[in-house]
């Protein structure tokens, strides 16, 4: 295969040297062509004199003489070179086609067995990054028949409904203007023009209702079959900051539709942050930016919203993921 | 690695029966999720009217999820109001670390579910009362 692939530059390569050498000597022969002798051109072709034929005024000038025409027709080219170097580049082409042809069909009767794409593709990352053999370990871990229980799903309900909100969420965040005066008309734009909006909306309002109860629902299970015990202990920590997450998905995800509803319940929820001890005043200026609900909080609330909490949820869900994975489910008495 | 899965417990493999299983789940509350939004393009969530920080609606609520905390807090001092809630999820954050004993028998699963249950009683009493008043 080497040896043939270095035929095959050799042989282009030669083609190339040649064909460079041939057009560089066409050149130099053609360059001192002098300008054909028109009349002479036009004699031999049987036409009257071009000097002769009046310039009418209101017609186009006469079309330019084709230049090539000089080397078959009016016979001043009488070289063998312009024919001698078009026979050996393009012949030259064609029997390196031919040999190329040849060669291959050659290599077709050699050819490795077909494997499939999918298959190809297995190899190439398996060559490079190893990853059957733990992916095997991970995918066929055996799991209790006896948690198939429908209380055992809550917590993967969850998740997905956090799926589901990342995706609605990016689809609303698209259309959504977290300004004072864009916001709700953004909403209503979504609501009213947005092809499938009212639907990408609705489930991201009750997939976030939904998410707050399983989450709930889950830890609420944990705690009555006691899987927070040992060894399962920052399992249940991570839950409840979970949890803390979800409800501060919720906090700042309903004042973003910026109405009356959404104002006021923010007031009342930052109040109820506000009236803590020591701290109480600290959290209310940082949630609200300031003493009052403005456009820095709404700039706020979407940042929280849209970035940090859900970087966080992340970060929290995979420690939770790969606690559970880790030590399995615990089994009630 | 799991210290509670002996090797002669009947199991299935994570993949493809579990997954499976998982993912039967999560098609039905996706159908539930597409149902939701097929109702949600003639019913909408809509709006109230925009923000107006002059006009105090005469009943101001937070979310649902926030009512009994809200109810309580009407009810008690305002700052006890604002630390209950801060202790609570302080302790249910650290509850593992308390309650450390593992279980003999089934008796503290059931005292806990007892406890549970009248806790989210509670909770959702307190819920519906921020509601309707």
């Amino acid at each position: 295969m080497n040896l043939l692939h270095r035929r095959i530059l050799l042989g282009f390569a030669a083609f190339v040297l040649i064909g460079a050498l041939l057009l560089l000597f066409a050149h130099q022969s053609q360059a001192r062509v002098v300008e054909p002798n028109w009349e002479l051109a036009r004699q031999s072709a049987g036409l009257p004199p071009a000097s002769v034929s009046p310039d009418l005024p209101g017609l186009p000038p006469p079309p330019r003489q084709d230049p090539c025409l000089h080397c078959h027709i009016a016979g001043e080219e009488k070289g063998l070179w312009t024919p001698l170097v078009r026979w050996l580049v393009f012949g030259a082409a064609g029997l390196v086609l031919v040999f190329g042809v040849v060669q291959s069909v050659s290599m077709w009767k050699t050819r490795a067995p077909w494997k499939p794409l999918m298959a190809r593709a297995g190899a190439w990352i398996e060559e490079r990054y190893e990853i059957a053999a733990p992916l095997e370990k991970l995918l066929n871990k055996p799991v209790p028949d006896w948690q198939r229980r429908w209380w055992y799903c809550l917590g993967g309900i969850t998740s997905f409904l956090f799926v589901v909100q990342c995706i609605t969420g990016i689809m609303l965040a698209f259309y959504y203007q977290p300004t004072p005066e864009a916001a709700y008309a953004s909403i209503q734009f979504i609501e009213s023009e947005v092809r499938f909006g009212a639907a990408i909306r609705m489930i991201h309002h009750w997939s976030a209702n939904g998410m707050i109860v399983m989450c709930t629902a889950h830890m609420l299970r944990v705690f009555i079959i006691g899987a927070y015990k040992k060894p399962r202990e920052l399992n249940w920590v991570t839950g409840v900051s979970l949890l803390i997450l979800t409800l501060a998905f919720g906090l700042t995800g309903y004042l973003l539709p910026w109405d009356q509803r959404a104002y006021w319940a923010s007031t009342v929820a930052t109040e109820i942050a506000g009236s803590m001890p020591a701290i109480g005043d600290l959290a209310l200026v940082y949630l609200r930016v300031g003493w009052n609900l403005g456009a820095q909080t709404l700039s706020r609330f979407y940042a929280l919203h849209v970035l940090i909490i859900p970087l966080a949820t992340v970060t929290f869900m995979g420690l939770h993921f790969m606690m559970v994975r880790r030590q399995g489910i615990m089994k009630p008495l | 690695m799991t210290e509670n899965t002996s090797p002669d417990e009947k199991t299935i493999p994570f993949y493809p029966d579990h997954v499976t299983n998982e993912a039967k789940v999560a098609l039905g509350i996706g159908v539930l999720l597409i149902i939701i939004g097929v109702i949600g393009l003639s019913v909408p969530v809509g709006l109230q009217p925009p923000a107006d920080p002059m006009d105090t609606p005469a009943h101001v609520k937070p979310e649902w999820y926030f009512l009994a905390l809200y109810q309580i807090i009407k009810f008690l001092p305002k700052s006890t109001g604002a630390v209950l809630p801060v202790i609570f999820a302080i302790l249910v954050m650290i509850w593992p670390f308390l309650d450390n004993k593992p279980d003999k028998t089934k008796k503290a699963a059931r005292v806990r579910f007892i406890v549970t249950a009248v806790l989210m009683v509670i909770l959702i009493a307190l819920t519906v009362w921020g509601e309707v008043s």
